[in-house]
């Protein structure tokens, strides 16, 4: 099977995962930053006596709480996000909702504080944690890749699976930020953490055939050899995908609802991750060696030459 | 066979170890301790057990208003002062430990609504310095006309009631008191001996049902007097102080201290004897205005062998004078910690002992002067307080007026020392902080997540090892059993280490299964590719184990690398869980290859060797043909 030859396809099957979460991104309020991010205050509490999303709302309308977002969790469980609270404000808080709402009364399952300038560092602190991360890699797949031609392109190519893989969950998530209110929190980003380990480990996978079928038959063309490892890899990845997916979806259904979102992630990271180390990292790798890149620049700046004339 | 027996051997060696390290509850070995209360005895995070997550930042200002970073030692200081004062509250077994270099985390498992935690670790430290005086002598003075009665006798079993009745009075507080000398000796001294107050306050309390019975017993006399109401208040308010002080002393917290006593002076037929009597030889007859002393000297003896005895010894005529002995009064001197300019731990220069060295400032050394000057050559002592507790109360043995002093003590350690110091040090220049971020997980929002986490996690492992079975078959088996053994080596150096269990470790540990699986996989996937090209089962298993290592090892690493750019770069405060995470991975991942490279292959090959192995079918996935390579 040529799936070299195909790249195109993956590359255009690849745009269409990642541009509605761009677009999301970009156009929409795109992620919904939790508390983690931004500072703030969240409550989950159960209460006693049966309560909806809408009461709730209205009742810290009413207490002059306006920029709020309240979840629903099930069971009688809601979980309120509002600005940083103090001690007294909590439990004046707390308690309008008991007699507005529930007589009988209320449990706090969790609470969480964090001050703005803590988020903002939370922020900086994980931008440069992906970053050195993916540096990191990038050097090591280099070195590990270093007797055969050009594994700068290794290195290059694992970065851009792990960056697309990256981006097609912030898109996710983006998206149901804005239809289903999903906020983004430190958990989001170990599970993003999580799938980046994934992805990387998948795409060597991948490339540790690529070096080996090279080193064996070096005269034989880089689209041959990268065909020849996938078919050969491809019950591997599958195999190993699915041994994960059973896992999650375990979690998915024993779990509770605090690891939701969490699993949501790594389901999805493991799809893309698995996906990306056939479709992207091993494509450009081939695209990079036939200059595909190039030709494409060169058509669209050709076309473009006489009309900027 | 014999090639492997070593590795056999380690591996069982490491399975004794693991189910040893798991199936005990609590380890103690010398020194080594590890275990808990939850399953298995592993550390589990906030988020699984409920509790509270506190981290604070300090917000020290320099002489301009500018934000300033605080320096490592008062870091240091502001965790002990703040471990010390959660301690007092016996608020569970609280972890504190410094963020960066200018935050304090501080978690309360189990504590769900820290409030009380939060005003207490939000408080400002005071240190003070006061002058604590020992057995301050009051005389209780009672009016001639307020006594009613006194005479000498046993402890009142009847009385008569306003009718002319006879009563037995049921509550008798001094009923229970050991006739033994040896026994009274011992509640005698505890006025002055530190280790046994407890054990006797606790006697004493408790009703003995059947009284020593000794062969040295003798008989107790008591001054019995009877007074009014006026005189009763008075003489009930020293009792009062007697309890709060032996209260306070028994409560462990006060060091060189003593309680409060009554000195009581009988005297009739020219005969004149004292005695200094604890709380416990004194009581007030329930429901009376009468009063017993016990008449027992300072060794425990009774003044006389026999109540008759004492009697004579005085004559009818008695006359008593009582003396309220005050064990410690501390006495504000104005010192405070705004005087002192440096505490620091260091040694003696002559005996070597560790001593805790003091600076004052200018106002400080001059108070200080006066200080030492007043209590040199008495039993008083320099008692000094952080946050209204007693932290330590030396004696003085020179008039310091230079400004500078060291405290030594004979139980001192240099772990003490340094512990004073860092208290001081914390008190002299109180760091102020403020709340940045709170977490508190209902306990039973953790446990149900503990719960279900522990359910899923059984059930992917299951999921997973009928899959690899059916689909792999022996080799499947093989990696079952090293799946298996794997989750028990990982839960047994988390509980070694040890490591917090937390949401995000459970993440880091299904991605960790996961890499064992794929080794696994890479591995069987490589050894069918050989078993097809006609190899035998044992080359193959050689072979493929080494055709699988390179793509094991190159993920396996980066993995390790990110791991460590992660721990690195968390190691600020949002990223706690981040830390948690990247070291629970990195474990986790090096256990897996341990687990596929090690375990499974020797397993593979010992298997290989057994008659089973001419099955090759077995060997190889389901549904595969059975057919050569087509191209190489």
């Amino acid at each position: 099977m040529n799936i070299a030859a195909k790249r195109g396809w993956f590359f255009l099957i690849s745009a269409i995962l990642l541009i509605p979460g761009i677009v999301f991104l970009i156009i929409a309020p795109g992620l919904k930053p939790g508390i983690d991010f931004t500072g703030g205050s969240t409550i989950t509490v159960e209460f006693a006596d049966p309560v909806d999303q809408q009461s709730i709302r209205a009742s810290l309308e009413s207490l002059n709480l306006s920029d709020t977002t309240v979840q629903n969790f099930g069971d009688n469980t809601f979980f309120i996000r509002t600005k940083e609270l103090t001690d007294v404000q909590k439990d004046d808080l707390l308690s309008d909702l008991q007699d507005q709402l529930s007589p009988s009364g209320y449990n706090v399952l969790s609470f969480d504080i964090v001050s703005p300038l803590v988020a903002q560092e939370t922020v900086i602190a994980s931008f440069w944690a992906l970053f050195a991360a993916s540096i990191g890699i990038f050097f090591y797949v280099w070195w590990a890749f270093r007797n055969i031609p050009k594994p700068f392109r290794y290195g290059t190519a694992a970065i851009v699976a792990l960056l697309h893989d990256a981006g097609v969950i912030i898109g996710v998530f983006a998206i149901l930020g804005v239809v289903a209110d999903v906020e983004v929190n430190t958990m989001f980003l170990i599970a993003l953490l999580t799938v980046i380990g994934y992805s990387v480990n998948d795409t060597i996978v991948v490339f540790d055939r690529v070096r080996e079928n090279i080193i064996f038959a070096p005269n034989r063309s880089l689209e041959a050899n990268v065909n020849l490892s996938i078919g050969e890899t491809i019950g591997r990845s599958v195999n190993t995908s699915l041994t994960l997916m059973l896992t999650l979806l375990a979690l998915m259904l024993f779990g509770g609802q605090t690891l939701r979102s969490f699993l949501l992630v790594l389901i999805i990271g493991v799809l893309v991750g698995t996906y990306s180390s056939i479709g992207i990292a091993t494509q450009i790798v081939v695209a990079w060696e036939q200059q595909d890149f190039t030709r494409i620049i060169s058509r669209i700046t050709k076309r473009k030459l006489p009309a900027s004339e | 066979m014999r090639r492997y027996l070593v590795t056999i051997l380690v591996i069982t060696a490491l399975i004794v170890i693991s189910g040893l390290t798991l199936g005990f509850q609590n380890i103690k070995l010398s020194g080594f301790e590890r275990g808990s209360d939850n399953p298995l005895g592993l550390k589990l995070g906030l988020d699984l057990q409920g509790g509270s997550h506190l981290v604070y930042q300090t917000s020290l200002e320099d002489a301009l208003g500018n934000q300033i970073q605080p320096t490592e030692a008062q870091m240091d200081s502001l965790r002990r002062i703040i471990g010390r004062r959660i301690n007092e509250t016996g608020l569970g077994d609280p972890v504190i430990q410094i963020l960066g270099e200018d935050r304090l985390l501080v978690q309360l498992p189990g504590v769900s609504d820290p409030a009380r935690a939060k005003t207490i670790i939000g408080e400002t430290a005071r240190l003070e310095f006061k002058h604590r005086q020992i057995d301050v002598t009051v005389p209780v003075v009672l009016k001639p006309s307020s006594i009613k009665s006194i005479h000498i006798g046993e402890f009142p079993e009847t009385l008569t009631d306003e009718a002319g009745d006879l009563q037995e009075i049921i509550e008798n507080p001094l009923a229970d008191l050991p006739t033994s000398s040896a026994e009274l000796e011992q509640i005698i001294s505890t006025s002055t001996d530190d280790t046994l107050v407890t054990d006797t306050v606790d006697e004493a309390n408790k009703p003995e049902s059947n009284s020593p019975d000794n062969s040295n017993a003798q008989e107790i006399s008591f001054l019995v007097i009877q007074l009014d109401d006026e005189a009763a208040e008075t003489l009930d308010l020293v009792i009062q102080r007697m309890i709060e002080s032996t209260l306070a002393y028994a409560s462990g917290l006060k060091s060189q201290y003593t309680v409060n006593r009554l000195q009581v002076s009988i005297s009739g037929k020219n005969e004149v004897r004292t005695v200094e009597l604890p709380l416990q030889l004194i009581a007030r007859v329930p429901d009376t205005n009468m009063f017993a002393m016990a008449l027992i000297t300072g060794i425990g003896q009774p003044i006389a062998s026999s109540i008759d005895k004492t009697k004579e010894l005085f004559g009818p005529e008695l006359e008593f004078e009582l003396v309220e002995v005050i064990g410690a009064i501390d006495e504000d001197v104005g010192l405070t910690g705004d005087d002192l300019s440096r505490a620091y731990a260091g040694t003696q220069s002559t005996t070597g002992m560790p001593i805790v060295n003091i600076e004052f400032n200018a106002q400080g050394a001059k108070r200080f002067g006066e200080l030492t000057r007043e209590l040199l050559n008495t039993e008083d002592r320099l008692a000094i307080f952080l946050d209204e507790e007693e932290l330590i109360a030396p004696g003085v043995n020179a008039v310091i007026t230079g400004g500078s002093a060291y405290i030594e003590g004979r139980d001192f350690t240099p772990d003490r020392a340094k512990d004073i110091a860092q208290l001081l040090e914390a008190g002299r220049l109180p760091i102020p902080i403020e709340l940045v971020q709170e977490r508190d997980v209902d306990a039973i929002l953790g446990a149900d997540s503990l719960k279900k986490s522990v359910i899923a996690g059984s059930v992917g492992l299951l999921l997973v090892i009928i899959f690899m079975i059916l689909y792999y078959r022996i080799p499947g088996l093989i990696a079952a059993i090293a799946l298996i053994l794997y989750a028990s080596f990982l839960l047994t150096v988390f509980k070694l280490i040890p490591v917090t269990l937390t949401l995000s470790g459970v993440a880091a540990a299904i991605l960790s299964v996961g890499m064992a699986v794929d080794a696994n996989i890479l591995i069987f996937e490589r050894m069918k590719d050989e078993l097809r090209s006609g190899r035998t089962l044992l080359t193959s298993i050689n072979v493929g184990f080494n055709r699988a290592w390179p793509a094991i090892r190159d993920g396996n690493v980066s993995t390790l690398i990110t791991c460590a750019i992660l721990f690195w770069f968390a190691d600020t405060l949002g990223a706690s869980i981040v830390q948690g995470f990247a070291a629970t991975l990195a474990i986790g991942v090096l256990i897996s290859m341990f687990s596929a490279i090690v375990i499974s292959k020797t397993f593979l090959r010992l298997v290989a060797t057994l008659s089973i192995s001419r099955k090759t079918n077995w060997f190889v996935p389901v549904g595969k043909k059975f057919l050569p390579k087509s191209s190489d």
